[in-house]
């Protein structure tokens, strides 16, 4: 009895293709392997990194403020949903008459990074800008309903103040509650509650003045 | 191996020069060149190797990811050294400490920086925190602004939101270290972080004041307001600085400047931002004006001759 090496009991299925040395390499995205067939490419959006169904779970998690955040849904960073925001936040500005779109942007701008240099402050993991961004930017949805709401009537009264103050509670409270449950900040709720308050409360001063 | 770490291989730094960030970085120039020729040099390799079998995959697949490899490559190594600059200059770690609160504390600093103590014989405890502070000044602006946005003001050279923020901030940033100084100079017990926090929790009463005062439009309530709000939490701060004072002129001195300033910057808060707003409500709810009169425009005798002759000239020389 001899000493036979496993590889000649099974016989490899003969493909055409000898001496292959990167055929054990599977690429599994279409980004590393240009060669490869129309059919192998994942779809664009999967390449894009645009999950619907993630992007619709985290909506609704701002739009219910007492539904329970669950953590890890901010773990992937999606910028998609909130560029698509801002730019509807500014087209009902624009309805509304005010043509204010670089006053959003540079609010957003300013508001994420300072928001991002205190939560890596106060947090003991830290925070990257992109989650930041991303979590403010998903927040801002009940703004452009009270901006919607602006375009027909004027905010200017007492029932469009009252109106202003419960948007500006709806959203800091959201944000303030998927950053409690993504950074393990329990009972710090009303530290990050206020400076995102402060943030929406510019945002609602361009949507009533 | 080599890839990225931070291990500064000592040989090369036996000279003197070799501890400035020039040269770091040009260590990092050279261990990222020594990357790349390792990458380059596998490349060609194993493009020699795939070189072979042209006929088979295809010249344009092995190059092109090659090149997207490369490319990957360079920008890993270019993110990784902004990375580390980045890390080494904005370093804002050491300022974690001051930001360790719980809503419990803020909430009763808050309130502490109304009431004045009495004790000032004995130095004072001041919290060397920064996050309440910060909101607060953080609020003046948002007041501010909505201030500004209420009376229409009109800020020329820049914007609102710069003047708001510029105000507050030189305000918190630039008294406090004054102050800093002349307690320097006045040997008093503080250090800046206290007394940031110290200038921070007195605008507490500023922001009372505003609010209040931006929306309810009447001089008196102000003044009372100034008096009464401002001047409890200035005393507080300058209770505070003269328990930790020693000498009547130096305490004379530093709670003086300190209540002046403080005093009159919201004196300066309120006139400066508010003007407007009193102009439409005089016009509105004032002594009674004239209407607007209707004067018919008075064409003087002098401009008619002057166009008789002007229209002679002319036709004269035509």
């Amino acid at each position: 009895s001899g000493f036979v090496p496993p590889d000649m009991v099974q016989q490899q299925p003969y493909t055409g293709q000898i001496y292959q040395p990167t055929q054990a390499y599977t690429p599994t995205s279409a980004q590393s392997f240009y060669g490869s067939n129309f059919e192998d490419e994942p779809p664009l959006l999967e390449e894009l990194g645009i999950n619907f169904d993630h992007i619709w779970q985290k909506t609704l998690t701002v739009l219910h403020p007492l539904k329970v955040a669950d953590g890890t849904i901010m773990n992937e960073t999606d910028l998609a949903g909130p560029m698509v925001f801002c730019l509807a936040f500014g087209a009902t500005l624009l309805l509304a008459g005010k043509i204010q779109f670089g006053y959003v942007y540079g609010i957003s701008a300013i508001g994420c990074v300072g928001m991002f240099c205190l939560l890596n402050l106060m947090s003991m993991t830290g925070v990257s800008f992109g989650c930041v961004a991303s979590v403010l930017g998903y927040c801002l949805l009940p703004m452009i309903l009270l901006s919607t709401f602006a375009i027909v009537f004027s905010l200017q009264g007492i029932t469009g103040i009252i109106l202003t103050a419960g948007v500006i509670g709806w959203c800091s409270f959201s944000a303030s509650k998927i950053f409690i449950s993504a950074l393990a900040m329990e009972g710090q709720q009303l530290l990050v509650a206020y400076p995102c308050a402060l943030l929406y409360g510019v945002f609602a001063l361009i949507s009533v003045f | 191996q080599g890839g990225g770490s931070a291990v500064i291989d000592m040989e090369n730094m036996d000279d003197t020069s070799g501890s400035s960030f020039e040269d770091m970085g040009e260590m990092h120039q050279r261990m990222k060149e020594e990357e790349e020729e390792e990458a380059e040099g596998e490349a060609g390799a194993a493009e020699e190797e795939d070189g072979e079998f042209l006929g088979v995959k295809g010249l344009q697949g092995q190059l092109g990811r090659q090149v997207a490899d490369q490319g990957g490559k360079m920008w890993q190594a270019g993110k990784r050294q902004a990375s580390k600059a980045f890390s080494l200059y904005a370093n804002i770690d050491i300022l974690r400490p001051y930001f360790d609160v719980e809503p419990v504390q803020v909430r009763a600093r808050l309130l502490e920086s109304m009431i004045p103590v009495k004790m000032i014989n004995f130095p004072q405890k001041i919290a060397g925190e920064l996050y309440g502070p910060l909101m607060l000044v953080f609020t003046l602006v948002a007041i501010l602004l909505h201030g500004m946005k209420t009376s229409d003001t009109i800020i020329r050279e820049g914007t609102l939101m710069g003047t708001a923020i510029g105000t507050c901030f030189g305000y918190w940033l630039g008294v406090s270290s004054f102050i800093y100084f002349l307690a320097y100079l006045c040997n008093a017990q503080i250090t800046l972080v206290q007394m940031l926090s110290l200038l921070g929790y007195g605008l507490f009463g500023h922001c009372i004041t505003l609010f209040v005062t931006y929306n309810i439009h009447f001089h008196s309530l102000f003044y009372i307001f100034w008096l009464g709000v401002g001047g409890l939490s200035t005393l507080r701060m300058v209770a505070v600085l003269l328990s930790r004072t020693v000498g009547h002129t130096q305490r004379l001195i530093l709670c003086g400047t300190l209540a002046a300033l403080h005093m009159l910057f919201l004196l300066y808060l309120h006139f400066a931002y508010h003007k407007v707003v009193e102009g439409i409500l005089d016009t509105l709810e004032g002594p009674n004006m004239p209407p607007f009169q209707r004067v018919a425009r008075d064409i003087p005798v002098v401009s008619n001759v002057v166009l008789n002759t002007t229209a002679k000239a002319v036709a004269l020389t035509l």
